[in-house]
């Protein structure tokens, strides 16, 4: 659904209340643009918690593994046999454990980062103003044609200095 | 509008104890911060310079990889000299940068917000200096890549036991996870700069890099969580880089290095001397870039703070480690410590001594932790204090050690300090370049700090911040 209208607001309470009143009429799906996260707008839109955690987590397991994995077979493969020591050893090959986990679990969260913002984007899509990173509030509905007239109302009615209808 | 007045869930980062009172909207934070970005004629010249500084170095290091080690200072047993220094120096400036954009970020310490940028980038082009020494100083360094593990013909593996084989995992994590902590922050505020361009080249060049961001509250979610994690996994990393860098040292069954007192010991330095480096770059930005109402003195004055905290740390270090050579009773390790800095050794550390443990002192002084010229003076006591500190871990053990025959000492060349000199001009020649095509200054987080405009100023007081 790439129809819908966009609402600009100068004001952050006049945003939170159109995101309010929208939710209300469930009209369809919002996306809010904000040039600095907010609370206000993040308790008004009530989204879902970041999976960015998940990435996180399996990123930094897989690291450990990894780099405790390459320093045991490595030694084992090609010993460096020094008397009385084992060929490997726990203590020094945490090091690798741990700078390969915070390595992989970093550029892991990264990449969990941009799939779930859904960046790389090519274009800006419908529904961007370039002002909304300068330092206006946007309010972008997608619906069906038939809903414009309402969703419009709401937006003006809550403050919005500018809507427009888009697709 | 009954939803706005509500208790945030968690404290606000950007704005924890920070105002900016001669700041008032987002428009002023995007124009007064991208007016930085206009080059200027003192910046190209300082380009110059700094180019200058390089190209000399660069001609030093060709000459020696001509002529071989030996146009260098090394005086067999002491084989570490100025490259080793050099490299324990620019790794110890990469770690305030962490500590102000990660670890103060997790303590909610405000006051980073507007200096954690340069921070930042300080430490990227620190450890990209640090990085060049290792390979200057084996002497062939197109065999550096030996140390890298990877599938090869001769079917050799490194030796994973060795520290050195430690360093290079922990610089290369290092570089990478702060590179990647420095352009992750970078996306909301290159979104601004693409949003403001005019220029079409310029404009497709900021949006590549701004991978289309377009400041959606779904951005901003994942883009908290992310920022969180990338801190909370710096933190840990600052501490064990250094710790691993002095583990070279620690190692080793050298009088003065083998101890386990070294991983602290390195880590508060390094932290110490890159808040150091910190003040050298920020309080000229501050004057030259009019941001003197963003990195106000209440700015400086808690970073004077950390720096004198730091100072006292290393103050202590230095203490208790000639108390451990006294107590420890090993008579090779108390004469070395003897010979530091009463012998052969004492103006080094003296001047160690002084610029990192004596000068930091005037901190307790309120009124010099809010002079801007004496924090930058002092500054440069402490980058200097901060290399004779590795100058005298690293020279006067090698040169006393247990057998007297062993005994020798160490001047530098040429050849070392245009390569000091070169390692500057490769610093400063990319912060150059940085300062002039990206924000210094972090946009998005000092908007945080902002209050938003409102349409009912009737005391509903707004929380900001992710």
């Amino acid at each position: 659904m790439m129809q819908g209208m966009l609402g600009h607001f100068k004001e952050l309470d006049s945003t939170v209340e159109a995101i309010e009143a929208l939710k209300k009429a469930k009209l369809g799906d919002l996306t809010v643009f904000t040039p600095t996260p907010r609370h206000e707008l993040e308790h008004a839109v009530d989204g879902p918690p970041s999976p960015v955690r998940r990435w996180t987590l399996i990123g930094a397991l897989s690291g450990a593994m990894f780099g405790y994995w390459i320093a045991i077979w490595a030694s084992e493969y090609w010993p460096l046999v020094v008397g009385g020591k084992a060929i490997s050893t726990w203590i020094p090959y945490t090091i690798f454990g741990f700078e390969v986990m915070v390595l992989v679990g970093a550029l892991s969260t990264v990449a969990g980062m941009f799939v779930n913002s859904r960046i790389p984007r090519l274009t800006m899509t419908v529904g961007y103003d370039p002002r909304f990173s300068h330092g206006d509030y946007g309010v972008w509905i997608a619906c069906a044609p038939e809903k414009h007239a309402q969703a419009a109302e709401i937006l003006k009615h809550a403050g919005a200095v500018e809507v427009r209808g888009e697709r | 509008m009954s939803s706005i007045a509500y208790e945030p869930k968690r404290p606000n980062i950007a704005t924890a104890n920070v105002q900016l009172p001669a700041v008032k909207d987002y428009e002023q934070v995007d124009n007064e911060i991208a007016a930085t970005l206009a080059p200027t004629k003192a910046w190209f010249a300082s380009l110059l310079v700094a180019i200058g500084c390089l190209l000399l170095g660069a001609s030093a290091w060709i000459y020696q990889i001509h002529q071989g080690l030996g146009v260098a200072g090394y005086n067999p047993p002491v084989m570490w000299g100025v490259y080793i220094i050099t490299f324990v120096f620019w790794v110890g400036i990469g770690h305030a940068g962490t500590l102000i954009s990660a670890i103060l970020y997790l303590f909610r310490a405000g006051f980073r917000t507007t200096i954690y940028r340069c921070a930042e980038a300080m430490t990227v082009f620190a450890v990209m200096t640090a990085g060049l020494f290792p390979i200057i100083h084996i002497g062939r360094p197109w065999k550096f890549f030996w140390l890298i593990p990877y599938p090869n013909w001769r079917l050799l593996w490194p030796n994973f036991k060795s520290p050195l084989v430690w360093d290079v995992f922990a610089i290369s994590t290092y570089l990478t996870i702060s590179t990647t902590f420095l352009f992750i922050g970078l996306i909301p505020d290159i979104a601004v700069l693409r949003d403001r361009e005019k220029n079409p080249i310029r404009k497709a060049i900021l949006s590549f890099l701004s991978f289309g961001w377009r400041n959606s509250e779904r951005e901003w979610r994942h883009f908290a969580r992310a920022y969180l994690f990338l801190a909370a996994f710096s933190t840990p990393l600052v501490l064990s880089v250094h710790s691993v860098v002095s583990f070279d040292f620690a190692m080793a069954l050298t009088p003065g290095w083998h101890t386990t007192i070294f991983p602290p010991y390195f880590v508060a330095g390094a932290i110490f001397s890159g808040i150091g480096m910190v003040f050298t770059i920020i309080i000229p930005i501050r004057k030259w870039f009019n941001l003197k109402h963003y990195v106000t003195l209440n700015h400086l004055d808690a970073a004077a703070k950390l720096c004198l905290f730091t100072s006292m740390v290393v103050g202590c270090a230095y203490l208790i480690e000639f108390w451990i050579a006294w107590y420890g009773g090993v008579k090779p390790e108390q004469d070395y410590f003897w010979n530091r800095v009463f012998g052969q050794w004492w103006w080094a550390a003296w001047i160690m001594l002084t610029c990192n443990m004596i000068l930091p002192l005037s901190l307790f002084s309120q009124k010099l932790r809010r002079n801007p010229t004496w924090l930058w003076i002092l500054s440069i006591f402490i980058n200097i204090g901060m290399w004779f500190e590795r100058f005298v871990i690293v020279v006067p053990s090698l040169s006393h050690e247990y057998e007297p025959w062993q005994w020798t000492t160490y001047s530098p060349t040429w050849v070392d300090y245009a390569i000091l000199l070169g390692s500057f001009g490769w610093f400063f020649m990319w912060f150059l370049l940085f300062v002039k095509q990206l924000p210094v200054i972090a946009i998005a987080e000092v908007k945080e700090i902002i209050p938003p405009r409102m349409k009912h100023a009737d005391g509903h007081h707004a929380h900001g911040g992710h």
